[in-house]
């Protein structure tokens, strides 16, 4: 890369990018990281005892989740639901990437494309919050929904963890679109026929056929909602009850509510391990490679 | 069993283009019957309509005497050879072949034996669980004539399934089709744009052009009797002449062919003096002549191509543009042939076939 770069611009061009990223890299990613990582192993003192003879590296911050119970529930709460999420999103996404990429005409396709994309050019807090009020106990859903007769009384949707999942499939849609319609655009159409033509019907012909081809482009969208959704902040702050908190709410309270940014650091650490490491179980027990997503 | 089809006044529209003019055909049980049309003339769009993947805007396919017009893709009784095989990539080379019986519903030690049957039968035993990307291309070619077979249709259709191999290979298979149909009695109904393929493999050749057929025959018919001017310039090579027609005697006709003087053939159609008309004639029929008579004309030689038994000759009537392909047998005394040199060809009356020019297309 380097030798194509410097046939192109010069070698001294060529040393100014090389140097501009590997700033980028270690200025904005490791160091900022590595920071955190310190602070995480460090205890919480007082500014006076900063450096003292108190301030050695221990673990004691990350044992404070496996003696805090609560703090577990929601934890796993938290991996439940992100769990319920991407799921959701997948069941809600794949028809309509399926549709996309397969049955849509080409301007079906871009239209229907540009239906998605325009409620992202609302801002988040925005969108969110109009999920709020759509989902209110007196809002314009129950309203509905009575004066179909479906229900007699309004429901409180938002009292559970309900109105967390609805904010949240709403928020990573794209996110699961655009991967499983790539996946699923790339199948030749003839697959699906010879699978027909040999007597296939159609639920058959997708977990057999298209399903096992999309499988990259699924895995890819799978783990970002999921990622997404277990590090959400705004959706549950805005969407969730008392009584649903998220656990990217405890970490913020760590640091900004008890000031406490050691242990909040120690929380961020033990949900971004414990996430990967839920992924990598998970594309284990679905035979999926590293190779394959980056395909 | 009665696995012939027929195609009951089809036609197909895309919005406002017309890809299948109206069609009425019947394809027999057990026929080895061929479309035969350049790329674009609609022969996909016919196949799709027989396997069920489109419906045509008018008319209805009959299989074996069966309406298929309730009956979807996935239930009749029809295989299908795709162009580019649509081999699954993702199975092996046994998944693939015992798919269809999957669906089925067939089990497992069933479904083995057929598969094993049928690899059998293309000559491949020893590819069961090889993944479908280690195989060669005709390895492929053969696997995706196991698959269609496997589930046992009354048709198989199969959409220019050669045209991806290498000329040695594609004259092999055609051999391996020919017998693989007598063997199991299925009617094929082949696909292409390559007229040695469709001469040398069907009982029976549909030639298409524009979404219409031209005719339908034999082989052999098609050959020595075509019966519109696209058929006679389509299949097989043919020299094409335009002229005035200058005298009518029963079937033979005098046309008046400008620089290459009068010129008589024999002709089906009903034409009258002053009418334009083409003759045809094959490279095989003209001969060499020593000197000027009726149905002769001087030409130039161009071009030269040896091809072992035969010498193809490029040539070009005196004070004319046209040319003229002529074929002579090589084991003839053939001295003065070279390019550059002039020499009188000719041919029999009853040899050269007229054709109106109205029905030009
Ligand atoms: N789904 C379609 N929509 C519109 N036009 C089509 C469609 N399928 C085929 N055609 C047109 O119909 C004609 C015949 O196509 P096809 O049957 O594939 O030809 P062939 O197989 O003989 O090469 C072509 O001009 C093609 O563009
Ligand atoms: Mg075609």
């Amino acid at each position: 890369m380097f030798k194509q770069l410097s046939e192109r611009f010069g070698p001294w061009v060529s040393i100014g990018i090389f140097l501009l990223m590997f700033l980028w890299l270690v200025m904005l990613v490791i160091l900022p990281q590595i920071l955190m990582i310190d602070y995480s192993l460090r205890p919480n003192l007082p500014p006076s005892q900063i450096g003292g003879p108190d301030d050695q590296y221990t673990l004691k911050n990350y044992a404070t989740l496996a003696n805090n119970a609560i703090h577990q529930s929601i934890f796993f709460k938290t991996i439940w639901s992100s769990v319920l999420v991407t799921f959701c999103t997948l069941l809600l996404c794949y028809p309509l990437a399926y549709y996309l990429a397969k049955v849509a005409t080409p301007r079906q396709a871009a239209l229907c494309v540009l239906l998605l994309i325009i409620p992202f050019w609302i801002n988040e807090i925005l969108r969110t919050f109009s999920w709020f009020i759509i989902l209110s106990y007196r809002g314009p859903l129950n309203a509905l929904l009575l004066s179909l007769g479906f229900i007699d009384r309004p429901i409180r949707f938002l009292s559970g963890d309900g109105g967390v999942i609805v904010g949240m499939v709403y928020a990573y849609i794209l996110f699961m679109i655009f991967p499983l319609y790539n996946a699923i655009e790339s199948l030749d159409s003839n697959q699906i026929k010879a699978a027909r033509n040999l007597g296939s019907g159609w639920i058959r012909t997708h977990y057999r056929i298209i399903i096992p081809h999309a499988k990259p482009g699924i895995a890819t969208g799978c783990i970002m909602v999921f990622m997404l959704s277990a590090g959400s902040y705004a959706v549950p702050a805005l969407l969730g009850s008392p009584g649903s908190r998220w656990f990217t709410q405890i970490i913020y309270n760590w640091f900004f509510e008890g000031g406490d940014w050691n242990q909040g650091a120690a929380y961020a650490f033990i949900l971004l391990l414990l996430c990967i490491g839920f992924i990598v179980l998970m594309m284990r027990l679905f035979k999926v490679g590293l190779g394959d997503i980056a395909r | 069993m009665d696995s012939s089809v027929h195609l009951d006044h089809v036609m197909m529209k895309f919005d406002d283009f017309v890809a299948v003019q109206q069609t009425d055909l019947k394809i027999e049980s057990g026929e080895f019957f061929s479309f035969l049309g350049p790329s674009g003339c609609g022969k996909t769009t016919l196949l799709n309509i027989i396997s069920g993947f489109i419906e045509p805007t008018e008319g209805t396919v009959h299989i074996g005497g069966q309406d298929m017009r309730r009956v979807p893709a996935n239930k009749r009784p029809t295989s299908m050879i795709f162009q580019n095989l649509a081999l699954f990539p993702l199975m092996t080379v046994a998944e693939n072949i015992e798919f269809g019986l999957e669906v089925r519903g067939v089990r497992k030690a069933e479904r083995r034996k057929v598969s094993e049957r049928l690899l059998n039968l293309v000559a491949l035993p020893e590819c069961r669980d090889k993944r479908i990307s280690d195989l060669s291309g005709g390895q492929k070619q053969r696997i995706a004539i196991a698959r269609a077979l496997a589930v046992e249709p009354r048709v198989l259709l199969l959409d220019e399934p050669l045209s991806a191999l290498d000329l040695k290979l594609r004259q092999h298979m055609r051999t391996e089709l020919k017998d693989i149909q007598r063997k199991t009695g299925i009617t094929f109904i082949y696909i292409t744009h390559d007229q040695g393929e469709a001469l040398t493999m069907s009982d029976r050749v549909a030639v298409m052009s524009a979404g219409k057929l031209q005719q339908v025959a034999d082989p052999m018919t098609l050959y020595r009797a075509p019966a519109t001017p696209f058929v006679a310039s389509f299949v097989g090579e043919n020299n094409r002449i335009e002229g005035k027609v200058v005298a009518i005697d029963g079937t033979q006709v005098t046309l008046d062919c400008g620089d290459l003087g009068r010129l008589s053939g024999h002709t089906q159609d009903s034409l009258n003096l002053g009418d334009s008309a083409l003759l045809f004639i094959r490279p095989e029929l003209l001969t060499r002549r020593t000197s000027m008579s009726d149905n002769c004309f001087m030409a130039q030689i161009r071009e030269l191509n040896f091809e072992g038994a035969y010498l193809m000759i490029e040539a070009t009537p005196l004070k004319s543009q046209q040319r003229l392909r002529i074929q002579l047998l090589s084991d003839l005394n053939l001295d003065d042939v070279a390019t550059g040199n002039l020499i009188i060809f000719g041919f029999a009356a009853e040899d050269a076939m007229i054709m109106s020019g109205a029905r030009d297309v």
